[in-house]
């Protein structure tokens, strides 16, 4: 009857004090986002050298967008890598964009320098964007596949591997299970 | 009546119009404050978007006053922000859904305790209420006292309230007090005279529950799984068996116990010391965001103050600290670093930088200190412009910066290590600059007898005025002998880069034990009586006239 009494308490109990373990050890900011598979909100940058980007122009490609800024210390890790990459794909049907947040002119524009970014960069100055992208930590990447669906998130710094493996799945449409992440800074 | 409608339709749009228009502007700006507060700022912890004073709040409260006044509900705004980072951007999570649970699960278990709070009371009445209470009939005999005291076992189910069970209980439970009175009078805490009276009313008592026992029906067999080792038809038991009301204390413990526990360590490691005054109230309680225990975070704070101070055996202290909770703490090991370099151990320092990077690669602090002890201790030039350059990609513009461009261009090219310096020997300091700052050291002869042959020098520049801060050069000199002839210069400074220019206090110290961050009694020191000497003075001579206790 002890044993009984004391395997329904023991059910009753452990898995309210399990619960309660998990959740202490979580970080709520990493719950899988809602934006995988879902529709990549259009918008429209106006790129550092003057010209326009909208992102349902590039409807039919696989789309690689980076959040980033020139005082993100993972941001600059990452920067060479990413240049590496497009360097390597930009002859096929792919673009990537890059758009800074919270930063300045000078100071993003001295970062592209430094780092020889060719790929397209913008300002997003309202930070509408990063809110439309549920950003809260950069650099911060997303996958869009050709026909605009978000396939891949990663928040924070990514590798050149990385980025080129999630290109393929994007350009093929496959859409993963769960964001990655890396050492990021928190937006300001 | 088509004149009519019409007539209530001017009406009512003459009064909807501009009366209410105002209000609206007005209530915007609180609307929007309502909401954001229902909102959490994704870059704080645990503030609103209407609290934070981040850019990321401020764009957020931008974008929900931008659509309530393009005509949408607050709910719909919430739905906005929630499909774009989850439902955690919720202060008040939905009361629909999987998260509906989280608003009534509360109330359910409160239910479900006074409930189990209510069956525990009532079951303790009914025990007290017992009717072998009662007062002993007068036909009781010596034999049923002998029966009381004979009879083992039988235990009723803990749900069973019927007449016997509670009998049964009461039986156990006047048992349980003989046994106690005879451990009383055992340890001489009762006379003879009242353990026989005492013991006498028990039994008297346990007499008469075995009478109305044995007054009872006799009871259907019950299928007792208790009853299988040594029963005799479900009334005896085996000696081992173990009183349930045992488990249920021993469940009990080991629950309060491991519930403790649990909120032991989840609350040390979660709660800590706010970091400033943006930083959230409630600490990491709630989201759990910090590998770093509370403690850890605090002695941190403990560790990188006293380093400020140059109080560098508390530093220590504290970073010891921080390591015992987290080994790998890649601040911690880098503050060591630095400390390490001050004390003049460069092999040390260089171990506590490199676990530090092996944490975290990329931590800057660590990236600087072991290429300033590649390049200044080891002559290492190649491993230090490795490192440095490594910096130098990582760091963006600014002063940092531009010190590390300033070093690079200092560490000459080639891959090859460079020659080692001079070793500092006594009474022989070859200084390789002008600018510096020379004279001699002696001790005064009442401490001669107090040196320690096997002591190190140390002769301390720091800028005149400053209180604080690590100091501008240092100079060690192993087993020096005296009077030593000395010189501070350019080479001697601490942090590349620093002039060693201008108005300069000059110390020096004895230290027996060789270590520059501890200072242990028997160590002499001294200063330079005219301080502050300026740099290019030629005759700053010292006399080793203190004694620490």
């Amino acid at each position: 009857m002890p044993w009984r009494r004391l395997a329904i308490t023991g059910l009753i109990i452990g898995p309210i004090l399990g619960l309660l373990i998990f959740g202490f050890t979580r970080d709520a900011r990493y719950i899988t986002s809602p934006l995988l598979a879902k529709p990549g909100t259009p918008f429209t940058i106006t790129m550092f050298d003057g010209r326009k980007l909208s992102l349902e122009d590039l409807r039919g490609k696989a789309v690689f967008l980076n959040f980033w800024a020139s005082w993100c210390l993972p941001c600059r890790e990452e920067a060479r890598d990413l240049e590496a990459v497009w360097q390597k794909v930009k002859d096929k049907n792919l673009v990537f964009v890059g758009v800074a947040l919270q930063d300045t002119d000078k100071n993003a524009q001295e970062f592209l320098k430094e780092f020889n970014i060719t790929y397209p960069n913008g300002k997003d100055e309202s930070g509408k964007i990063a809110v439309d992208y549920g950003t809260w930590g950069i650099p911060e990447s997303f996958f869009i596949d050709p026909q605009g669906r978000i396939t891949y998130k990663h928040v924070g710094a990514i590798r050149a591997a990385l980025v080129i493996n999630k290109l393929e799945e994007a350009a093929k449409g496959i859409v993963s299970a769960q964001e990655g992440k890396g050492d990021y800074s928190p937006v300001r | 009546m088509a004149r009519r409608t019409l007539f209530a339709l001017f009406l009512l749009l003459v009064l909807s119009a501009n009366p209410l228009q105002a209000p609206l502007a007005a209530d915007l700006d609180e609307q929007t404050r309502a909401l954001a507060t229902e909102l959490r700022c994704v870059v704080c912890q645990n503030l609103s978007v209407a609290d934070s004073p981040s850019e990321m709040a401020q764009q957020m409260r931008a974008i929900v006053r931008e659509q309530l006044q393009a005509g949408k509900t607050p709910e719909q705004v919430k739905d906005f922000f929630v499909s774009k980072y989850g439902e955690w951007v919720l202060l008040k999570p939905k009361t629909t859904g999987f998260s509906a649970l989280l608003w009534i699960l509360p109330y359910v278990v409160l239910v479900l305790g006074v409930l189990a709070a209510l069956w525990v009371v009532r079951r303790w009445t009914q025990a007290r209420k017992s009717p072998g209470q009662a007062t002993a009939p007068s036909s009781i005999t010596a034999d049923m006292q002998n029966e009381f005291l004979t009879q083992t076992g039988e235990q009723p189910g803990l749900e069973d309230s019927s007449p016997r069970a509670q009998l049964l209980r009461e039986r156990s439970r006047l048992k349980d007090e003989l046994n106690e009175l005879e451990f009383d009078f055992a340890a001489g805490k009762l006379s003879d005279a009242d353990y026989q009276g005492l013991k006498q009313d028990i039994q008297t008592k346990g007499a008469a529950v075995v009478q109305q026992l044995d007054a009872l029906p006799p009871e259907r067999p019950v299928k007792r799984p208790q009853a299988k080792a040594g029963s005799i038809g479900g009334q005896k038991l085996a000696p081992t068996q173990i009183n349930p009301r045992r488990w249920q204390l021993i469940a009990g413990g080991v629950f309060l116990m491991l519930f403790g526990l649990a909120l032991g360590v989840m609350l040390t490691k979660s709660v800590r010391e706010r970091a400033s005054e943006s930083d959230s109230m409630t600490g990491d309680f709630m989201t759990g965001t910090t590998p770093q225990s509370g403690n850890a975070r605090s002695a941190l704070n403990e560790g990188k103050q006293a380093f400020a101070k140059q109080d560098y055996p508390k530093a220590i202290e504290a970073f010891k600290k921080v390591l015992a909770a987290d080994p790998n703490n890649p601040e911690a090991h880098a503050y060591m670093g630095f400390i390490l370099v001050q004390a003049g151990h460069g092999d040390g320092a260089l171990m506590a930088f490199d676990k530090a990077l092996a944490k975290a690669p990329n931590f800057p602090m660590a990236l600087w200190g072991k290429g300033m002890v590649l390049y200044r201790e080891k002559k290492d030039n190649a491993g230090a412009r490795e490192i440095f350059e490594k910096l130098l990609n990582l760091m963006p513009p600014g002063e940092e910066r531009n010190e590390i461009v300033k070093v690079l261009a200092e560490i000459p090219a080639g891959s090859q290590k460079s020659s080692p310096s001079k070793a500092a020997t006594p009474n022989a300091a070859a200084p390789s600059t002008s600018a510096q700052i020379s004279g001699t050291i002696t001790v005064d002869p009442k401490l001669k007898a107090s040196i320690d042959p096997n002591a190190a020098l140390f002769i301390i520049a720091r800028p005149a005025g400053a209180a604080a801060g690590p100091p501008l050069a240092v100079r060690k000199i192993d087993k020096p002998t005296f009077p030593l002839t000395y010189s501070l210069s350019q080479e001697n400074v601490m942090m590349q880069g620093t002039p060693f220019t201008g108005k300069i206090n000059i110390s020096v110290r004895l230290d027996k034990d060789g270590n520059a961050v501890t200072r242990g009694p028997g160590d002499l020191s001294g200063e330079y009586k005219k301080n502050p000497a300026e740099v290019g003075a030629k005759n700053v001579d010292i006399v080793l006239d203190q004694i620490a206790p």
